[in-house]
C-alpha cells in the first residue's frame, strides 16, 4: 500500500512538474511535426523557374532539410566537416537527399547578400558549386563582403554573367530574420528575395532558433530538429539506424 | 512525545517528497530518451532510433570523441531509469542520492560550459526539442540543489537511526570509597 502511494505520488510530480513541457511539445504546429518535407510544401507553391536548392536523389529514403546562414561559423564546420562527408558518401549514393533553407541572420552583415548569390545560383542549376564556394571561402568573404569574387571562381564566366543578370535589380538591403519573428519585406525588383523570405518562413514554422538547425524525414515521418555541429560518424549511425528499420 | 518530534516528522516527509521528485524525473528523463519519435510503436527497433537520436545530442556538446558518444548516448537513459527506481524504493538512500548529486552536478557542469561557450544546440535534458538556455540552467541547478539536500537530509538521517540503535553502555555500579 505505502509502494502504491509512493508511485502515485511519483506519477502526480511527473505531471506536475512536466505537464507544461509536454502540453506544449503535443501542441506545436512546426514543420518538424508535419509529415510533408518543407521542400515539397514549398514545391507545390513555387512557380516554373524557381530555386532548387537541393543536392541529391529527390527519391532518395532519407530527406535532411538544413536551415543555415552562410555566415555563421557553425554553419561553416557542420558544411565542411558533417554535410561534405555526407554528400560524398550517403547523397552520392541515392540515400540522402539534402534540401538547403536560408535562415540568414540579421547580426551578420553579408549573411543576406550570400543568400542572394546561392538563390541565383540555384535559378541556373549552380546551387552545388556556389553552396559549397559560400562555405570554403566563409573566412574570407565576410571582412570586406566581396561574394563576387569567390562565386566567380566556383562557376563558369557565363553562368557567372547569367547570375549577375538575375541579381541586377537587388540594390535594396537584402532580407534577413528577425529576433521578433516579423516576416522580412521582400524587394520586387530582385527576383531571388521572395525565395530567401519562403525559407525564413519556413524557419519560423520550424521554429528555428539557431543555425545550423536540420530536420530528417524518413518513409513519411519527420524527426525532431536538431541544432549545432553533429560530426558525420554520429549522424551516419543514425542514417543507418533508419535504413535498418 | 518529545518537543523534537514533529520536526523530525516534517524532515522524514520533506526526505520523503524530495525523493519521490527525483525519482520522478529521473523516471520521465529516462522515458523521454527511449520513447518512439515520429509516430512509431514502441519496439526495439524505435528505441535504438531514439536512442540514435539522443547520440546526436549527446554529440552536439562537443564533449566527447566520436567513438565515445555513441556508448554515453546508450548508457545513459537506461541508467537513469534504475536510478529513478532506485530513488523510488529508497533502498541505500545515501548513496543513490550521491549518485544522483554526482550525475546531476556533472550535467550542470557541462551544460554551464557549452552555454559559455556560445554553443546554441538542444539540451536534450528530456527528450529532442529543447534547447539549452538560461531556463534550462535554471532547472537544472534548482534539481542539482534538490539532489544535494536529499543527500544531506539521508545522511544525517541515517546518521541519527545509527545513533538511536546503537546500544546503550551499561551503567557501571559507583565504586564506594573505602
Amino acid at each position: 500500500m505505502a509502494l502504491l502511494a509512493q508511485w502515485a505520488t511519483a506519477v502526480l510530480i511527473t505531471v506536475a512538474v512536466f505537464a507544461p513541457a509536454i502540453t506544449a511539445q503535443a501542441t506545436t504546429p512546426t514543420a518538424a511535426r508535419s509529415s510533408t518535407p518543407a521542400h515539397k510544401r514549398v514545391a507545390a507553391d513555387a512557380a516554373p523557374g524557381s530555386p532548387v536548392k537541393t543536392i541529391g536523389n529527390r527519391n532518395a529514403p532519407i530527406t535532411m532539410e538544413v536551415f543555415s546562414d552562410y555566415q555563421c561559423p557553425s554553419c561553416g564546420s557542420f558544411f565542411e566537416n558533417t554535410l561534405r562527408a555526407m554528400i560524398q558518401d550517403y547523397v552520392a549514393n541515392g540515400k540522402v537527399y539534402l534540401v538547403h533553407h536560408d535562415f540568414p541572420l540579421q547580426m551578420h552583415t553579408y549573411s543576406g547578400q550570400a543568400a542572394r548569390w546561392a538563390t541565383a545560383a540555384a535559378m541556373i542549376g549552380q546551387f552545388q558549386d556556389v553552396d559549397a564556394a559560400l562555405f570554403d571561402s566563409q573566412a574570407k568573404w565576410p571582412v570586406d563582403g566581396d561574394i563576387e569574387k569567390y562565386v566567380a571562381g566556383a562557376i563558369s564566366p557565363a553562368n557567372f554573367k547569367r547570375i549577375q543578370g538575375i541579381l541586377k535589380g537587388c540594390a535594396a538591403a537584402p532580407p534577413t530574420s528577425k529576433a521578433d519573428r516579423t516576416v522580412p519585406q521582400v524587394d520586387s525588383s530582385c527576383p531571388v528575395d521572395q525565395y530567401i523570405v519562403q525559407d525564413i518562413v519556413l524557419g519560423y514554422q520550424v521554429p528555428v532558433q539557431a543555425t545550423p538547425t536540420f530536420i530528417i524525414h524518413y518513409k513519411g515521418q519527420s524527426y525532431p530538429a536538431s541544432s549545432g555541429i553533429i560530426t558525420w560518424p554520429i549522424l551516419k549511425q543514425f542514417f543507418d539506424t533508419l535504413l535498418s528499420q | 512525545m518529545t518537543q523534537n518530534e514533529p520536526r523530525g516528522n516534517l524532515a522524514r516527509t520533506l526526505l520523503l517528497l524530495g525523493r519521490l521528485a527525483l525519482a520522478a524525473i529521473f523516471l520521465f528523463a529516462a522515458y523521454a530518451k527511449l520513447k518512439p519519435q515520429a509516430a512509431m510503436p514502441w519496439s526495439g527497433s524505435s528505441i535504438k532510433t531514439s536512442l540514435s537520436l539522443f547520440a546526436m545530442q549527446v554529440d552536439s556538446y562537443q564533449l566527447l570523441p566520436p567513438q565515445l558518444v555513441s556508448p554515453a548516448a546508450h548508457f545513459l537513459p537506461p541508467f537513469e531509469l534504475c536510478l529513478g527506481l532506485w530513488l523510488l524504493a529508497g533502498v541505500l538512500l545515501r548513496y543513490a542520492s550521491l549518485i544522483t548529486t554526482l550525475l546531476l552536478g556533472a550535467f550542470f557542469a557541462v551544460m554551464v560550459r557549452t552555454y559559455m561557450a556560445g554553443l546554441e544546440i538542444n539540451c536534450g535534458c528530456f527528450g529532442p526539442g529543447e534547447r539549452l538556455g538560461p531556463l534550462t540552467l535554471l532547472r537544472d541547478g534548482s534539481l542539482l540543489a534538490l539532489a544535494l539536500a536529499v543527500t544531506i537530509g539521508a545522511f544525517l538521517q541515517g546518521r541519527k537511526r545509527r545513533t538511536e540503535s546503537a546500544p546503550v553502555p551499561p551503567v557501571s555500579a559507583p565504586q564506594r570509597a573505602d
